[in-house]
């Protein structure tokens, strides 16, 4: 009886010695921004769609039911880019970072959907899925007080030459520096990252065939692309594979 | 049984085919070395190496780490068919593991065969030679190559090379002590005079020496067929018993074991119902053992335990087997035998009688003077007769050592007096010379005396000095006066009765008592011419002047006394065994304490209340002298009746098969039994011994094999100093394993919440090896040498089923209140790691799935953030290297901690044990090492750390330290308390 009194009272006070100490480091804390951001200094890159299988697509481009799930994905990702969605987003110079740290109230870029051309879902419901032009968005990783230097651009290539074409959307895959520096989930509550489409037109000779395409952020000097440890730092790749 | 003692020499002749003046021909011999094997004692059945060291490859835990280790490698190749991305983190760690188990095994076989050695140089003896005919040619020969029916001539001094039917011999005298203990010399003569060959004189058996004399025998039997072989043979068949250290670390070991695997199972059971994949929850599994145990500890003991051996043989006891070192700490009784242990074996002289008065001699070891009173003309006459009635001589060239250290050439009764009377009165030699010796009838067993006849070396006094000693009730009887302060008296039935009350207190007293007397030839009669003849004894030999007594004993060591009470005031039992006579031993015994003044053997309180001895009330006494020939005729029942009701026992007249008995009987009792032995037959019973103590010195080789320690000076209180280092170091063990196991409660926490609450592991499996056998090893093994709290010769021997080395309260205490307390410290800076990195705690929880998933490159943290899986990676490895850093600054309070269990911190002092701080300082340097230094090496897991991280723990620490301030504060101020009980281990 007495022992379990004991231990009772003694991992009280451990735990409420635990609370305590966890709400006075917490109180440290800011509630805006993390304290150190070192661990995270250059972005990754991620797609969308996120297949569950790895980063690897397959799909029959007749068959609606294999690529539903890319297309149903691709749809709930852009719901927030939706022309609804940005009212309060406001219109920014392009090519210029967008300083807002005397703001308490930071603005968010308008990113317009129109910007990723056929692959922005208005036209084709399917994201080019139906045509063997499958649509895939890369976005760059939100990283608080991120800015890029110089002009950066997602390119993308084919592992092997020749087995696709890839276009860009917006052209080039540019991503315009307005839409940085991010300000983080409090103060930048809209802020919507910008996003590169790329869609691929796979030779009709190479079909059948999985396909490795990687893609790489290019054109800026403190966006780093070739970590050897980290697979995902300024870069991705994925793997698709069509079949009729 | 051997017929050959009462076979003729001409039988003997037939039997061995071999002659008596032309020995055996050569090739003969050579026939019989092949048949039987060379002369020698098989040694004992040694294990093979690589049996021992694959011993040491699955004891312990290690059966578990293989366990882990198959798991690894299980899962990798599961993984590895799965192709996933990397399959070799779990088969990097299963090699890890497996050379853990083999470095600490290989580590621990080394230091088995380290001690190992020690007692190997030992072991090796200088070739014997042996003095053989063969091809009618007397030969050296090494003693190992002499076959049966070998003809050997051996004089004194010799070992005897063989079990040997001696034909022909000359005043041989043989020392049996190695075969019975009994260091009286014995006359051999060439006639059966027993049925029993063990009894009968005409056979000399091996290794026991030849003290003088001369003699030539047939060896009959050689090598492992000779009695001593038969004995070793006996011993190496009594089974050698664990060790309490043994068992206690073995209880240990199930405990941790037993631990590691309910909480392994459990977890395992509890991540599958979670739904968890059986691959994670194998690997989950693995973490939970490797966290559970403490890879360290058992390298971390047996280091501990060889340096107390190391200390242990600088104090002169000398640890065959390092668990013996523990064993000698937890002795209850000590069996010890008399000569040599508790004696300085030598006679020396006691005690004085002349002119009616009993005086005392100086018996210590290093006499230089002796204090009685030497006024009287008594003396200088008694002293004369010491001097010249003695053919004992120092051998030559030793006049810079000490007279007690000299060698001498003569009887132990000769010697003692020839010391003696150096002592007294200076170059005994020089006086010997001076007074001329013109005849001499030396001692023999008719006569019972011994006589010399001398010129004086007074140049007025022409007359010859008969000088006489001998038995004194023999001396007495040729005597007609008796001096009295010089002058001589006659010797009158009043006198007589006053030197019969000396005799009888002398020899009650155990001692040896020799009889003095002397007579001035009349010159008239005698004159400078007289022919004396010693064959027709034309002297007078009775009608002679008695002069005095001298009794002789062999003295107990000075340090003895001292010695036997400490082990009296720490509970330990001390029993002396021994072969010689009941008085001599209770005499002893009571001079060294182990019969204590105050108490009485049965047949004391009969002679002191004048009843018989069947009327005492047998618990009044407290004392008991057991004779070996009552020992004979008990059942066991009454002699752990003995054992028990006695506290003060000793053993006489006893056989070496008795000592075995009586250990036995001891064992019974629940005792743990120290016996010190120094004869090949003492080698049963040593090895029978909880701890078997050989000699150094006098010691036997087959006693030094069958004993688990070697007392280099022969001296009993060496066990009592070693009793001591025993005992310190059980607590210090103790206190090690507390050290020890807290961590691992620290280490097992983050994966029981890691498996519960889904977090991003804490601290990883490789790391946490690091703590176990990196930053912990230094400081567990610096406990070993923390000093005693109190005094440990003040308090009983452990009880070897009631107080174990890892008790309830240990594990609890160490496990489910530092051990949670180190915990909650480590589990602060991880979220501290983690929130300042931007992933509040809110955020954590049950992100696992996600947080280890490859294909999540986006992963969002509190702030909006988006982390790639290598960015996590690193952050995680941060957050190990922190959850290590907090393990280890407050295991630096832990190690504080455990100095004492029961003293405060500043009742022990903080600097008195520098080891601790080496302790300290090794264990930060080596996590600053990791840290800072290998950081960068991806494989160990380690990431450089915000200097502040280091101090998130600290105040944690101190709560530890404080804590246990107040837990020991608790336990002295309230002892037998509800807390004491609780908290005390």
């Amino acid at each position: 009886g007495l022992i379990l009194l004991f231990y009772l009272v003694f991992y009280g006070f451990l735990a409420a010695l635990f609370t305590f100490t966890m709400w006075v480091m917490l109180q440290t804390l800011s509630s805006d921004i993390p304290k150190y951001r070192d661990r995270i200094s250059s972005p990754g890159l991620m797609i969308s769609p996120k297949p569950d299988t790895a980063l690897e697509f397959y799909f029959n481009k007749s068959d609606a039911q294999s690529y539903a799930e890319y297309v149903s994905t691709l749809r709930k990702f852009l719901e927030s880019y939706d022309d609804s969605k940005q009212s309060q987003n406001i219109n920014c110079t392009p090519g210029r970072i967008f300083d807002q740290n005397d703001v308490a109230v930071k603005k968010a870029c308008r990113f317009n959907l129109s910007e990723l051309g056929q692959c922005s879902g208005k036209e084709d419901k399917t994201f080019g899925y139906s045509r063997g032009t499958p649509c895939v968005l890369v976005k760059v990783n939100r990283i608080i007080g991120l800015k890029p230097e110089g002009e950066p651009r997602i390119q993308c290539t084919p592992k092997e030459e020749g087995m696709a074409e890839i276009n860009y959307f917006p052209p080039e895959g540019l991503i315009d520096l307005m839409y940085f520096p991010y300000y983080g989930k409090r103060l930048h509550a809209h802020y919507l990252q910008p996003l590169v489409a790329v869609q691929l037109a796979i030779n009709s000779n190479s079909t059948k065939e999985e396909i490795t395409i990687e893609c790489k952020i290019l054109g800026s000097p403190n966006l780093k692309n070739e970590d050897d440890r980290d697979k995902f730092l300024g870069r991705i790749a994925f793997k698709i594979q069509m079949t009729e | 049984i051997q017929e050959d003692h009462k076979l003729s020499t001409l039988e003997l002749e037939e039997k061995y085919g071999t002659s008596i003046n032309k020995g055996l021909s050569s090739a003969r011999a050579a026939e019989i070395l092949a048949r039987d094997g060379p002369n020698a004692l098989s040694p004992p059945k040694a294990t093979p190496e690589i049996v021992k060291f694959l011993k040491q490859m699955v004891g312990g835990f290690s059966i578990l780490l293989w366990i882990g280790a198959v798991c690894s490698w299980i899962s990798s190749g599961i993984q590895i068919a799965q192709g996933a991305e990397s399959p070799f983190d779990n088969l990097y760690l299963g090699v890890v593991l497996a050379l853990v188990v083999i470095l600490t095994g290989i580590f621990a076989y080394y230091q088995e065969a380290k001690s190992t050695n020690i007692m190997a140089s030992f072991s090796k003896m200088i070739p014997q030679q042996a003095l053989v005919i063969r091809d009618a040619e007397k030969k050296e020969l090494p003693a190992e190559q002499l076959v049966v029916g070998d003809i050997v001539e051996i004089k004194g001094g010799d070992r005897i090379p063989a079990d040997i039917r001696l034909i022909v011999t000359q005043g041989c005298k043989v020392d049996n002590s190695s075969l019975t203990g009994e260091s009286e010399p014995q006359s051999r003569s060439c006639d059966f005079t027993h049925e029993n060959p063990l009894e009968t004189k005409n056979i000399a058996f091996y290794s026991t020496t030849c003290v003088e004399g001369t003699a030539t025998g047939v060896v009959i039997n050689t090598g492992d067929r000779t009695v001593i072989g038969r004995i070793a043979s006996l011993a190496s068949g009594v089974g050698n018993e664990k060790t309490p250290i043994a068992i206690e670390i073995e209880h240990f070991v199930y405990l941790v074991a037993g631990v590691a695997v309910s909480i392994g199972v459990l977890f395992f059971i509890i991540s599958v119902s979670m739904r968890y994949k059986i691959l994670d929850s194998i690997i989950f599994l693995i973490g939970i053992i490797v966290a559970n145990v403490p890879e360290g500890l058992l390298a971390t003991v047996t280091v501990s335990l060889s340096l107390t051996a190391k200390r242990m043989a600088k104090k002169n006891c000398l640890v065959k087997n390092l668990e013996a070192v523990e064993t000698l700490g937890s002795t209850s009784i000590i069996c010890s035998d008399k000569t040599g242990t508790l004696t300085q074996n030598r006679m020396t002289v006691a005690h004085l009688w002349f002119d009616n008065q009993i005086y005392s001699a100086d018996t210590s070891e290093d006499q230089t003077t002796q204090p009685f009173d030497q006024t009287s003309p008594s003396w200088t006459a008694l002293s004369k007769i010491v001097t010249l009635c003695n053919r004992a001589e120092f051998s030559p060239g030793q006049e810079n050592l000490p007279i007690m250290k000299r060698v001498v050439v003569g009887d132990a009764s000769e010697t003692a007096l020839l010391k003696f009377s150096e002592v007294i009165l200076g170059n005994v030699m020089d006086i010997r010379a001076r007074n001329k010796k013109v005849a001499e009838i030396p001692f023999n067993s008719t006569n019972k005396f011994q006589l010399s006849i001398h010129e004086t070396d007074d140049p007025d006094d022409k007359r010859f000095l008969l000088v006489m000693k001998g038995a004194p009730e023999r001396i007495l009887e040729r005597c007609s006066t008796i001096m009295i302060n010089g002058k001589e008296e006659p010797l009158d039935s009043e006198k007589a009765e006053a030197f019969q009350t000396a005799y009888m207190e002398l020899g009650g007293l155990g001692e040896r008592v020799l009889g003095f007397c002397h007579l001035y030839l009349p010159e008239n009669d005698f004159p400078d011419t007289y022919p004396f003849d010693t064959d027709s004894m034309n002297f007078p030999t009775s009608n002679l002047c008695f002069v005095g007594l001298l009794s002789m004993i062999d003295p107990p060591r000075s340090t003895v006394p001292d010695a036997v009470s400490k082990c009296r005031s720490a509970g330990i039992k001390v029993i002396m065994v021994t072969g010689d006579h009941p008085i001599t031993a209770k005499a002893i015994a009571k001079s060294v304490g182990i019969i204590s003044a105050t108490s009485e053997t049965v047949e004391d309180i009969a002679k002191r209340l004048n009843i018989p001895v069947e009327q005492v009330n047998r618990g009044e006494a407290t004392a008991a002298v057991v004779n070996g020939m009552e020992l004979k005729d008990m059942s066991s029942e009454q002699l752990d009746e003995i054992l028990c009701n006695h506290s003060e026992i000793v053993f006489a007249r006893t056989s070496p098969q008795q000592k075995l008995i009586i250990v036995e009987g001891c064992q019974r009792q629940g005792a743990v039994v120290a016996v010190t032995g120094d004869g090949v037959n003492d080698s049963p019973a040593l090895k029978k011994a909880d701890i078997g103590i050989a000699m150094g010195i006098a010691g036997s080789d087959a006693a030094k094999n069958a004993a688990d320690m070697v007392l280099l000076d022969d001296n009993f209180a060496s066990i009592v100093t070693g009793v001591e280092e025993g005992r310190l170091i059980f607590d210090n063990l103790k206190k090690t394993i507390a050290y020890t196991l807290t961590k691992n409660i620290a280490e097992l926490c983050p994966f029981l919440i890691y498996i519960i609450a889904s977090i991003p592991l804490p601290i990883g499996t490789i790391t946490i090896l690091f703590i176990d056998l990196g930053t912990d090893i230094i400081p567990s093994v610096a406990l070993a040498y923390e000093k005693a709290e109190s005094d440990i010769m003040n308090r009983r021997p452990r009880n070897k089923r009631k107080d174990r080395l890892v008790n309830e309260q240990l594990a609890i205490y160490s496990y489910l209140q530092i051990g949670i307390m180190q915990s909650v410290g480590a589990f602060v800076t991880y979220f501290t790691v983690y929130a300042e990195q931007g992933f509040l705690p809110s955020t954590l929880l049950g992100v696992r799935v996600d947080w280890e998933s490859n294909a999540i490159n986006d992963f969002e943290d509190s702030y909006g953030q988006q982390w790639t899986k290598y960015q996590r990676n690193y952050l995680q490895w941060t957050g190990y290297t922190a959850f290590f850093v907090s393990i280890t600054i407050q295991q630096v309070a832990d190690l504080i901690i455990r100095k004492t269990r029961r003293n405060s911190i500043f009742q022990q002092g903080l600097f008195r044990n520098k080891v601790i701080w080496v302790g300290i300082f090794s264990q930060i340097g080596i996590a600053l090492i990791l840290t800072y230094g290998l950081g960068h090496v991806t494989a160990l897991n380690f990431t450089p750390l915000r200097f502040q991280y280091w101090f998130v723990a600290v105040p944690f620490a101190v709560l530890i330290w404080v804590y246990d301030e107040v837990r020991k504060l608790f336990i002295r101020r309230y002892p037998g308390s509800w807390w004491d009980k609780n908290m005390y281990y």
